[in-house]
Parts: C-alpha cells; sequence; structure tokens
C-alpha cells in the first residue's frame, strides 16, 4: 500500500490528548471538558465490568507508547485471576529518558488528570487498589505540579476510598526517581519502587506474576494509560479507526534537532516522515539537506535520507524500512552532521548509563566507547569497524536486560548505513588490498 | 596466609572519617519525621521511601555524606547497607559537597547537534572551572548531564535538580548568572507546544507567567 502525502490535512485533526483547551491542567477545566467522566460511566454503570473495560482497550488496538509497542489490553489482561489476599499494583512509567523522548512530560504538565484518569480506569480494569505513578528524578517541577493536582483529586473525592459511591477504592502514589536511565526498563523501576538499587530482573517470571514486591503487577507508559480515559469516552472502535491500521491512535510526536520548528505534536500515526519534517517541523533549519534521523529515541536504527520515501510512522512500515517506532521521539539530522561525532556521544551516554550488573554490558559499552571515540578523532584503523560490529554481537542479547541492545544497534546500524564517514574518518589501510601474506 | 589482612603490606591511604556534618546539626525536625513516616505509610514495605528520604536529607544538607545516609537508614529503619546502595546508584543524589547552584548542561545528542556543548565551553570559560568541578567561592558546580527529557528545546540546562533553562543562548546564560550572583533561582518556564502557538495564541497556562515557545536551534560549533 503506498501511503500517501497528507501535507495540510493534518492541520484539521482534533486532538484529543492535548486538546486545545486553556488550564486543563486546573481540575476544575477538567471536569467542565469530559474530565472524570470515563471514570464515572465505569465505575457506576452497569455497562461495565473490568473485562468489558479490557476487552474495549483490546478492541482499540492501542500498542504502548514507551518503546516496545506492546498491545496494551494484551498486557492488562496477563494478570492472574483476583485473589482477595494478595494485592496487586500498577505502575505508570514516567521515567521518560530515552534520549530525544520529551512528549511525556508535556502531557503530564498540561493534562496531568488524563493521566490519573487512565491510571483509575487500568487499576479498576485489573482490580488494583494501589497505583505507582513512577516519575524521573529531574522532572522536579512537574513531579511538584502533579502532586499538587492529585491531592486536588483527592479531595474531590476522584481517587482514594470508595470512588463516586462505587465501592472502589484506589490510591495513587507518586515516586520520585533520582536520575537513572535504567528505571525505564520495568523490571529495574520495580526494583527502584522498592528502595533498591534499580538493576533490572531476570525475565521470567513476568511483572504479571511476579512484580514489585513480589505481588502481581502491570506497568504501562504514561501516554498509553492517557488513552484508556478516550478509548471508554469514544469507544475502542473509534479509536481503532484513527491513523494506521495495525498501529491506531493518536500519538504524540516529539521533533527535535535541525528542524525549524521542534517540538512535541499531536497527530495520527501513520503519518508520512516526509509530511512530518517537511510540513509538520517546517522543513530543516537554513534550508539544508537532509542527512539521516532516528524515528524513535536513541536506541532505534537510524534511516539515511534515502530510505524514507513513503515510510509512515507505525511499527509495520518502519519494520520494514529498517527502524522501530520506539517512542516517536524523532531527531533530524541535516547534511552537515558528523555521524561519528554523533555516535560518539550515543556511546558515551549507554556507557554512563548502564547499570554495570551484567558483563557484556558493564564492560562492552565502555569499549565501543573507546573504539569509536578512537575513530572520532582520527586515530582509529579500518579495522576497528569490524571489531565494533564484533562487540556488538558479543553483546546483543547476553544480558538480563535490553540496555546492551540498545546501546548495540545504534552503533551497527549507524555503520552499516554511515560506512563511508566512519571510513573517511579512519587512518587509511597500509596493506594492500588482498592482505600480505597473498602479496609475499 | 591471612597475615597480610592484620598487616597490610602495602600502607592504606588514610581515611576519613570524620564527619563532616556535625552531632548537633544531624537531626530530623518533628515535621520532617511526620514527612517521613507519611512516606513510608503509602508503601508495603518502608524500603520504599528510601529515596524520598534521601531527597529530603539532601535538601535539608546540601549533599549526602556517609553520617547523613545513616541517618535516613536509621530514621526509616533500614540497614545502612541499603540506603547507601540506593545513594551511590543514583546520579542526582550528590555525594560530595556540590556549589550552591548546580548547572547540569544537557550534551546528550539532541543538545549535542543543537550546540549543546557550545554551552558547556561558555560556562566553563564565563566560569574559569571545568565541567565535574566548583568554583573557589563556592557558588557554582558545572556538570555535564545525559539527557534530560527537553530535546526540543535544546540547548537547555538545569539548576541544582530543579528548574529547567530552555532555549539556551550566550547572553540566556550571562543573565543567569547574573541573578544567580544575588541568590536568584530561575523561575519555572512552561515550553509551549507549537500546535497550541495556532489555537491558544501561545500561552496553556495562565498560572505560569515564564512562557517559552519551541524554536529552531542554534548551529552548533563544536560536537564534543
Amino acid at each position: 500500500m503506498e501511503a500517501k502525502s497528507k501535507a495540510g490535512e493534518w492541520r484539521n485533526f482534533e486532538r484529543v490528548l492535548l486538546p486545545a483547551v486553556k488550564d486543563l491542567h486546573k481540575i476544575e477545566v477538567y471536569e467542565l471538558n469530559e474530565g472524570y467522566s470515563a471514570l464515572r460511566e465505569v465505575l457506576t454503570t452497569d455497562k461495565w465490568d473490568p473485562t468489558s473495560v479490557t476487552n474495549e482497550v483490546k478492541k482499540s488496538g492501542l500498542k504502548g507508547r514507551g518503546g516496545a509497542g506492546f498491545p496494551t489490553g494484551l498486557k492488562w489482561s496477563f494478570m492472574p485471576p483476583v485473589d482477595p489476599d494478595v494485592p496487586r499494583f500498577l505502575c505508570c512509567n514516567g521515567d521518560e529518558s530515552e534520549p530525544g523522548t520529551f512528549k511525556d512530560r508535556q502531557l503530564m504538565e498540561y493534562n496531568p488528570h488524563l493521566v490519573f484518569e487512565g491510571m483509575l480506569i487500568a487499576a479498576y480494569a485489573m482490580s488494583i487498589k494501589t497505583a505507582f505513578l513512577y516519575i524521573r528524578g529531574e522532572f522536579a517541577d512537574w513531579i511538584t505540579l502533579m502532586e499538587s493536582e492529585l491531592e486536588r483529586a483527592y479531595e474531590k473525592g476522584y481517587v482514594g476510598k470508595d470512588i463516586m459511591g462505587s465501592g472502589f477504592s484506589c490510591d495513587i502514589v507518586i515516586h520520585k526517581g533520582a536520575g537513572a536511565y535504567i528505571c525505564g526498563e520495568e523490571s529495574s523501576l520495580m526494583n527502584s519502587l522498592e528502595g533498591k538499587r534499580a538493576y533490572p530482573r531476570i525475565k521470567p517470571p513476568f511483572p504479571a506474576q511476579k512484580g514489585v514486591w513480589g505481588y502481581p503487577t502491570t506497568i504501562n507508559n504514561v501516554e498509553s494509560l492517557a488513552c484508556a480515559p478516550i478509548i471508554i469516552r469514544k469507544g475502542g472502535e473509534w479509536y481503532a479507526g484513527i491513523g494506521a491500521d495495525k498501529h491506531p491512535g493518536p500519538v504524540l510526536y516529539g521533533i527535535s534537532g535541525h528542524v525549524n520548528r521542534p517540538g512535541v505534536y499531536e497527530y495520527p500515526t501513520g503519518m508520512l516522515i516526509t509530511d512530518l519534517i517537511y510540513d509538520v517541523a517546517g522543513g530543516i533549519r537554513g534550508n539544508k539537506k537532509l542527512k539521516a534521523l532516528i524515528p524513535g529515541g536513541s536506541s532505534t536504527p537510524i534511516l539515511r535520507a534515502d530510505m524514507i520515501e513513503g515510510v509512515t510512522m507505525d511499527a509495520d512500515t518502519l519494520r520494514e524500512a529498517g527502524s522501530m517506532m520506539g517512542t516517536s521521539g524523532m531527531l533530524i539530522m541535516d547534511e552537515d552532521t558528523d555521524i561519528v561525532s554523533w555516535l560518539r556521544r550515543i556511546t558515551h551516554f549507554y556507557h554512563h548509563e548502564s547499570c554495570g550488573q551484567c558483563t557484556p554490558c558493564r564492560e562492552g559499552t565502555g569499549w565501543i566507547e573507546n573504539i569509536v571515540t578512537r575513530i572520532d578523532e582520527g586515530e582509529g584503523n579500518l579495522r576497528d569497524l569490524d571489531l565494533l560490529l564484533d562487540l556488538c554481537s558479543q553483546m546483543e542479547g547476553r544480558t538480563v536486560c535490553a540496555l546492551a541492545d540498545a546501546a548495540a544497534w545504534p552503533v551497527r546500524y549507524t555503520i552499516d548505513r554511515f560506512r563511508a564517514d566512519f571510513e573517511a574518518k579512519c587512518r587509511p589501510s597500509l596493506v594492500p588490498a588482498g592482505g600480505i601474506l597473498e602479496n609475499a | 596466609m591471612t597475615d597480610f589482612i592484620k598487616h597490610p603490606v602495602v600502607d592504606l591511604p588514610e581515611r576519613k572519617l570524620e564527619p563532616v556534618i556535625s552531632t548537633e546539626d544531624l537531626v530530623f525536625t518533628g515535621e520532617e519525621k511526620s514527612q517521613i513516616k507519611t512516606w513510608i505509610s503509602r508503601y508495603p514495605t518502608a524500603d520504599g521511601a528510601i529515596m524520598r528520604g534521601l531527597w529530603l536529607a539532601q535538601e535539608k544538607f546540601g549533599f549526602l555524606p556517609p553520617e547523613v545516609i545513616k541517618l535516613v537508614a536509621d530514621e526509616i529503619g533500614v540497614p545502612y547497607a541499603n540506603a547507601y546502595g540506593v545513594a551511590t546508584f543514583y546520579t542526582q543524589y550528590f555525594k560530595e559537597q556540590k556549589g550552591t547552584f548546580v548547572l547540569d548542561v544537557c550534551t546528550c545528542f539532541s543538545c549535542q547537534l543543537c550546540g549543546g556543548y557550545d554551552m558547556l565551553h561558555y560556562l566553563e570559560d564565563k566560569l574559569g572551572v571545568h565541567k565535574g568541578e566548583t568554583t573557589a567561592d563556592g557558588a557554582f558546580t558545572i556538570q555535564e548531564a545525559e539527557c534530560l527529557g527537553a530535546c526540543g528545546s535544546a540547548p537547555m540546562l538545569q539548576v541544582t535538580n530543579g528548574p529547567y533553562v530552555h532555549n539556551l543562548t550566550a547572553d540566556k546564560i550571562d543573565a543567569m548568572i547574573d541573578a544567580m550572583r544575588e541568590g536568584k533561582m530561575p523561575e519555572f518556564a512552561s515550553v509551549t507546544l507549537p500546535q497550541d502557538e495556532d489555537e491558544l495564541g501561545g500561552n496553556r497556562r495562565s498560572d505560569v507567567t515564564t512562557v517559552e515557545p519551541y524554536g529552531p536551534c542554534p548551529v552548533s560549533e563544536t560536537l564534543s
């Protein structure tokens, strides 16, 4: 199926996650704009029970917005049957640290109650009585805002005991992180919540079986949970009709880098990448040419300018094009960008953020950084490129969590797709083609 | 065989064990204690409150030397080792003394491409210290930060784990440093969405005075 440019048409899209309402972060304004109506409907009408809420989310086709793109409704249905003696927990993952991603911060600032309402609906669907909202420590100002708005919601009886007289009770606890990229990984987020060093855990057991404090737990991204009230209000079918067929819904695109109008935009999935760059974001700064882009955060494979013709922002098309949807935080690079220096900064990031639990990752990220730095400084040899690729294959899939993979992919794909840039920075080879032995 | 433990072959470096914070100061007030109790009550076990407790202690004492970590651990009722492990894992907990204003300049790749290193070098030149160092008067510490999640408004920095300063320029840094010398923290700035500029006149929140739009980033001169 050939995607057609919808340049200009996107202006008519009506936003639902961040609608154009002034002061929407205040609970009074939120209430006037259908706020907590989905929760009221779910709790007080007979139409809904936990199973039907989960089914509605399944029907909507909502895929997680945190990077992996796992179907949210399906995740909810993994929770074991309710046992009154066993507590269950919900975690909302607001540890937005993937470089290139800055959408959840804006959602939490401008529409915090949508996040709370989504958490409560998810808690109801899984019969959960405590929901944790984990926010990274750097977002101190936004945590303060969320805490004061949560207090309002408690005062109005939307959170806490016996919500709206329905007999359903749920508490929301905001947990403040303290600066560790790895906390965005669900099992290390759980360790961090428990007040431990945030080392990822081996899976299985999955969080639904053994999560925080060993109890059944579900972890969802902020944006995924914020979609729940919209799905209840407008129906799963309506939601499934937006954007790409297999990856539907409105999505927050965070566009950064060398564009004229960077920022967070809410548009449907399945938009042409070229539309996003040249129409939505106003084109490349200084009328330069596009060199490369990453579609969804630092771990998603880089795409060359000639690879994005007709590619749309949804999981399937991006996979065919050789990348991933990730967090939909796009970084645009113009023709002057030094790809080697750029990769050097990424490798530094992963070296800094490796938690140090598994050897391939702890050591590998450091070695990769050293070698890429060597190449960037003009001290590298051509054989270093193959050494890097070999290192990557020694790291991928050999660690507890996916950080090693996330660190190896940018290196692998950037060398693969920009090999000439790397070779240009390496010292020229003194060995004639064919090797020494053949010529001896 | 175990002789070398009692009589080490090499001279061990002298370890400074005197606490930095005196015993009289090393206490939580009643209010802080009840705050910690509230946090403990929100988690199934007391451990959950360690991170909040450390945050509270860092705001009170400025940084977390071992005796402060021990104070937090004792107050929450967890082993010292647990609290120490947490404090040393996360980058935002300061284990040594920092300046009054800690300037975390983001240089991760979005900021790098948009001149994050230019801003870092400008700050280093202006204050006369390298990243990771504190000025002689103890006012400023410059640090290089990993992605702070504000890639659209790059380059940017964060002040002492608090407010963000977006869309940095040399002039903006000058004004910020001048204000800080008078003890003023930068104000919270709300970054408006480009779509809101079209539909809401560029400000979504009436309770925030400082509003900044996303804009095209400057051309970066150095990439490392």
